[in-house]
């Protein structure tokens, strides 16, 4: 099985065991790795009466047949369990080092199952795992814990949770090599749940090639056509991925105080042109990544990684908060805590409408940037309001009796860009099957940054075609597991290249975007048995019938309900977005059938 | 009802491909996808006079009474969107790159821009190489592995998420034909450029 590893750990927490078998060569073939072997496995492993915080549920990280091969961000990893916050299947995936450490360990797959009765942490070599006492680090927020497990970036790699996780927020990220995220859903409870601090790997093995010089030709016109795009060449080195707060703002997508507004009047402020700047110190990147987006900022009171555009957008924007010192100080916070930043900031915003509209009686307004530290340690303690921040937005909302005010679709909530102005990434958020997410494909590249082509952003007809396009090919990426920056710049013709010479499997363009769309009508089967209907694809009222009321989006709403029945009937599911036997069995994913009937 | 923006697309590309050449006043076709329904030109419709009444709406897996009025290659774009991720396709006639495949089984461009962008072209050829289901398989097999495909002395078909992208592989196609003719009548040692340019024809 050349690509994979060929072998999957299974570690139960409560009997403090482990084995390993080999890993289903046809599932391998199906699913590749990461997100879709994920969803696979979790299918069988976590049914619908599983709470996911209890023992049986389960963390199943995976890595793909391209990490650790050396090609272009081929450093990626994944986790796959079922949600706290949402309820639904959950993958998320994360860059740095940890993943390719990983595979060289020898590994397509650990399972975590269980719940170890005292904090443990987990050592994983090529020889093996050993499950480890974890008491003096339970507590300890993430560097710390990262440092003392002996982070060394090409030796040996640590992952763990922080307080936020211990507490069991469901907005808990798990965090990996100090500062990098498995940010949404709340996988840091699942983690918290099993009390499982940390997993440490070293690994030695490098990957088999198949046809390693058809596969240097791939590094090589891989490299060249990343070099010739301003976009990965130019814009995400210089400015990192907030070199879309601008554009997004230009045109009236940009949402501005828990999307009571598209456009923010200090986005200047907070953009990547003024991150580079005022605090930029370097750049760094994630292995094997040609691109470089990583900002390492520092103000007077931190120094670290990021922050992202999403993370900017969600204390900044959406908190209508214009202080850049103070959204870098949040950011570092939210890592040493290990929270999602986006769910942190968009559920601090909800806090803030709440508040102004009367509903909660806090200090939090929008703008109020001096509070913004203390809430996030709140939040990580589960102290005061803080204890309900940290189950997220819709549980916050709902408690306080305007559910409506929670910006969330099946609980999670939505990152930055609004679909009044974009009509495509609203059909997107409303059928993501994680909930409102920007990572299971994105308009962003057809509708504003014309990749490969612009096309109409306030288009309806037509939307769903290139909607489940990019939900198909994003579900590939993230199961190869590469970055979606690559993508940016070469198409994934180059990917199904890259898969077939490292595996000589021969896998077409089309071959690789049938594995998304196969992993995407699984986690749609398995959100079905969980009880998920057509009615939980929407999104929040505002959105449907607020038009926005100022800037280049003025006068427009979200189109969703036309755009909802043509994606349905495009996906090949009924009008209750149950997929048909015939799409099933194109999908080689028959024998699941009979579980959602 | 077809989106009156959805019509400007098809306009104005049908437009660009016949005053660039690359159709005869009635030749070539372009269509997108929609679902499980595609949108395609009129049988005997001009492209660079396109009308609203000039574009068909059918179904790709089901007939119905659209199908009496599409383009002949109807067959071959209902089985590309069948067996590829395709939401655009452009079929044209270029003329260079058609003299071109008369003797060559594939196109590899010597030109900076469609070497990034195409690598190469295969040719590929069927007796009735028109409307049969063989010549229509054979085209979409051979375009899930490349996005612009060359039928033999007949014309191009390339795939893209949009008409707009489709339009760019085909003209990108033509360009490269007429500077590797241009090349061939200089006549002039070729002093190569590129890196690892003896693996394009692999690609």
């Amino acid at each position: 099985m050349n690509g994979w590893a060929g072998k999957v750990l299974d570690i139960d927490l409560t009997a403090g065991t482990s084995r390993t078998y080999p890993l289903d060569e046809k599932l391998a073939h199906l699913f590749l790795g990461g997100r879709g072997l994920g969803a696979r496995m979790l299918w069988d492993e976590v049914g619908p009466s599983v709470d996911p915080l209890a023992p049986e549920n389960v963390l199943i990280f995976t890595n793909g047949p391209l990490t650790a091969t050396g090609y272009q961000t081929s450093n990626r990893f994944s986790v796959s369990t079922k949600s706290p916050l949402t309820g639904t299947v959950l993958d998320a995936n994360s860059g740095g080092f940890w993943g390719m450490q990983f595979k060289k360990a020898g590994y397509d797959a650990l399972i975590v199952r269980g719940k170890a009765e005292k904090p443990v942490y987990i050592e994983l070599k090529p020889d093996g795992a050993t499950i480890n006492d974890a008491a003096h680090l339970w507590g300890k927020r993430v560097r710390e814990t990262t440092q003392l497990l002996g982070q060394n970036n090409n030796k040996r790699n640590v992952l763990c949770i922080g307080p936020a996780g211990e507490n069991l927020s469901r907005i808990a990220a798990i965090m990996n090599d100090g500062e990098r995220a498995l940010a949404r859903g709340g996988p840091g409870a699942v983690m918290g749940s099993k009390h499982l601090k940390a997993i440490v790997v070293e690994g030695k093995q490098r990957p088999d090639i198949v046809d390693a010089e058809r596969f240097k030709f791939l590094l090589y016109e891989t490299r060249k056509m990343l070099k010739a795009s301003p976009l990965t060449s130019q814009a995400l080195p210089e400015f990192g991925t907030s070199v879309v707060m601008n554009l997004l703002n230009n045109i009236g997508a940009l949402p501005t105080r828990n999307y009571q507004a598209s456009v923010f009047d200090q986005a200047e402020a907070i953009s990547g042109e003024a991150l580079t700047d005022k605090y930029l110190v370097k750049n760094a990147s994630c292995w094997a990544c040609p691109i470089g987006c990583t900002r390492i900022s520092k103000t007077d009171k931190v120094e670290g990684e990021g922050p992202e555009f999403e993370t900017t957008w969600a204390f900044g924007a959406s908190c209508g908060i214009d202080d850049l010192a103070a959204i870098i100080e949040a950011n570092s916070i939210c890592n040493d805590l290990g929270f999602d930043t986006i769910s942190a900031g968009a559920t601090i915003a909800c806090a803030m409408e709440l508040t102004e509209k009367g509903q909660l009686d806090s200090d939090l307004r929008f703008g109020r940037a001096d509070l913004l530290a203390s809430t996030l340690e709140d939040m990580g303690q589960r102290r005061g309001l803080g204890a309900e921040l940290a189950d997220g937005s819709l549980r916050l909302a709902t408690r306080y009796g305007a559910p409506e005010l929670s910006m969330s679709v099946k609980s999670l909530e939505m990152p930055a860009y609004d679909p009044r102005g974009m009509q495509g990434q609203g059909l997107l958020y409303a059928t993501s099957n994680r909930g409102a997410c920007h990572m299971r494909g994105n308009m962003l590249g057809l509708e504003v940054l014309g990749l490969p082509k612009l096309i109409d952003r306030f288009q309806v007809q037509g939307k769903s075609g290139y909607v489940i396009l990019h939900q198909n090919t994003a579900a590939a990426i993230d199961s190869l597991v590469i970055c979606k920056f690559t993508n940016m710049g070469v198409s994934e013709e180059y990917f199904a290249r890259a898969l077939t010479s490292v595996t000589g499997v021969p896998y077409a363009t089309g071959d690789l975007i049938k594995v998304g769309e196969r992993t995407y009508n699984l986690e749609r089967l398995y959100n079905i048995r969980e009880g998920f209907t057509r009615a939980d694809d929407t999104l929040p009222p505002r959105l449907l019938n607020e038009a926005v009321a100022e800037g280049p989006s003025k006068g427009w709403v979200s189109k969703l309900e036309p755009m909802l029945n043509e994606y349905y009937r495009a996906r090949g599911w009924d009008q209750n977005g149950v997929p048909q036997a015939k799409k099933l069995a194109e999908l080689q994913l028959t024998d699941l059938v009979e579980a959602v009937r | 009802m077809i989106d009156e923006r959805i019509f400007q697309q098809f306009s104005e590309i049908g437009r660009d491909l016949y005053e660039h050449q690359m159709i005869s006043s009635h030749g070539g076709n372009l269509s997108i996808r929609l679902g499980d329904r595609i949108i395609i030109k009129r049988r005997g419709a001009m492209l660079g006079r396109l009308r609203p009444h000039d574009l068909i709406e059918t179904g790709i897996d089901k007939n119905d009474s659209g199908v009496a009025l599409a383009s002949t290659e109807l067959l071959a774009h209902r089985t590309i969107y069948q067996q590829t991720p395709a939401l655009s396709i452009c079929h044209c006639h270029p003329r260079t790159a058609i003299a071109l495949s008369l003797s060559r089984d594939e196109i590899v461009p010597i030109d900076n821009e469609a070497s990034y962008l195409l690598k190469k072209i295969p040719v590929i050829w069927e007796e009735f190489a028109s409307g049969t289901p063989e010549m229509a398989n054979k085209l979409a097999a051979a375009l899930q592995q490349y996005k612009i495909v060359f039928l033999r002395g007949h014309g191009s078909f390339a795939i893209g998420q949009t008409l707009d992208e489709a339009f760019f592989w085909s003209s990108t196609l033509e360009e490269a034909c007429e500077i590797i003719l241009k090349a061939k009548i200089i006549n002039e040692p070729f002093i190569e450029y590129r890196g690892m340019s003896n693996a394009y024809n692999k690609w």
